[in-house]
């Protein structure tokens, strides 16, 4: 938007990008202001060069729209275990856990940051305890859905 | 981490994703100094720091920093390296949103100019006026975590 209204409506090259034989590029490092940005591309051979075919109306981080996170739990004799997929240092992931049967004494555990495998409880030996996650951006305020639940049973049952 | 900050002037408040802005400007920092040659000026800092503004003042100054850098200073920096182009922008499209917002405060009368920050910022204008417009806003631009180290 800066350069729309301040710099003549000039257009930044994103040099991983351009050129690129690719089909997929990670411009988010370049769209990480809380403001309105257009993005365009163009095909090139040799010297012919395509028109630019440009963004209908403009893409703000606002808008982004999170998706649930990939979550596994694992029951680990006594322990319910689980494992996140690391999205980077910009994500956090918010679990709800319960023991099946006891859905009205859900407890919850903020995870700021993933390391492989998290503990998030210990069973009472028999108990089903179910699972499931949605991650949030601090930047935009924005959490996703959450993940389907999943459940395991203590003494070395793994997920249903 | 892209963590966003709120800073509180009174009853206005603007949120900056400060991390992302100093390591957009760390990862040129050294790039820009090494494009001002003039060492013994400063446009900020001279003859008084920004720190001797009084607290019921910084509402107004920070906005006027604000628009000043948005209006004068980074358009003026472009330069031949894309990769510094592109963190130049971010930086120019986090300050452009920050500015709004505290415009939008300011015109509701809830960000009074005092004597001492309407003084300042002319001494901050006529420092940057006393260059040419590149120099002036290349020192600007490489003065920014001046400016950051004051607002936090």
């Amino acid at each position: 938007e800066y350069e729309r209204e301040y710099a003549g409506g000039s257009w930044i090259p994103i040099s991983e990008c351009s050129p690129t034989t690719a089909t997929i590029c990670n411009v988010t490092e370049d769209i990480s202001a809380p403001v309105a940005y257009k993005l365009r591309v163009r095909a090139e051979l040799g010297a012919t060069r395509s028109p630019w075919a440009t963004t209908e109306g403009f893409f703000s981080r606002a808008m982004t729209s999170l998706t649930p996170p990939e979550l596994r739990v694992l029951a680990e004799g006594q322990h319910v275990l689980v494992q996140l997929a690391d999205l980077g240092p910009s994500f956090q992931f918010r679990l709800l856990y319960w023991r099946k049967g006891h859905e009205s004494r859900v407890q919850q555990k903020v995870l700021r940051e993933v390391s492989s495998v998290v503990h998030l409880d210990t069973m009472e030996a028999g108990a089903e305890y179910c699972v499931k996650a949605q991650t949030h951006v601090q930047a935009i305020n924005r959490s996703s859905s959450f993940s389907p639940t999943q459940c395991v049973r203590a003494q070395g049952d793994t997920s249903l | 981490t892209a963590g966003n900050k709120i800073f509180h002037f009174g009853p206005c408040r603007v949120s900056m994703s400060m991390a992302e802005i100093r390591a957009g400007f760390s990862a040129i920092k050294a790039n820009i100094q090494s494009r001002d040659p003039i060492r013994s000026l400063s446009i900020l800092s001279h003859p008084h720091s920004l720190h001797k503004v009084k607290s019921s003042d910084r509402c107004c100054i920070t906005h006027q920093l604000l628009s000043f850098y948005v209006d004068k200073v980074f358009r003026h920096c472009r330069t031949e390296d894309s990769f510094v182009n592109r963190k130049i922008s971010s930086i120019a499209n986090s300050f452009l949103s920050a500015s709004r917002e505290l415009g939008q405060c300011r015109e509701q009368n809830n960000c009074v100019c005092g004597e001492e920050s309407t003084e300042k910022f002319k001494q901050i204008l006529a420092n940057y006026e006393g260059l040419d417009v590149t120099s002036a806003a290349m020192k600007s631009l490489g003065e920014l975590d001046i400016l950051l180290d004051w607002m936090e």
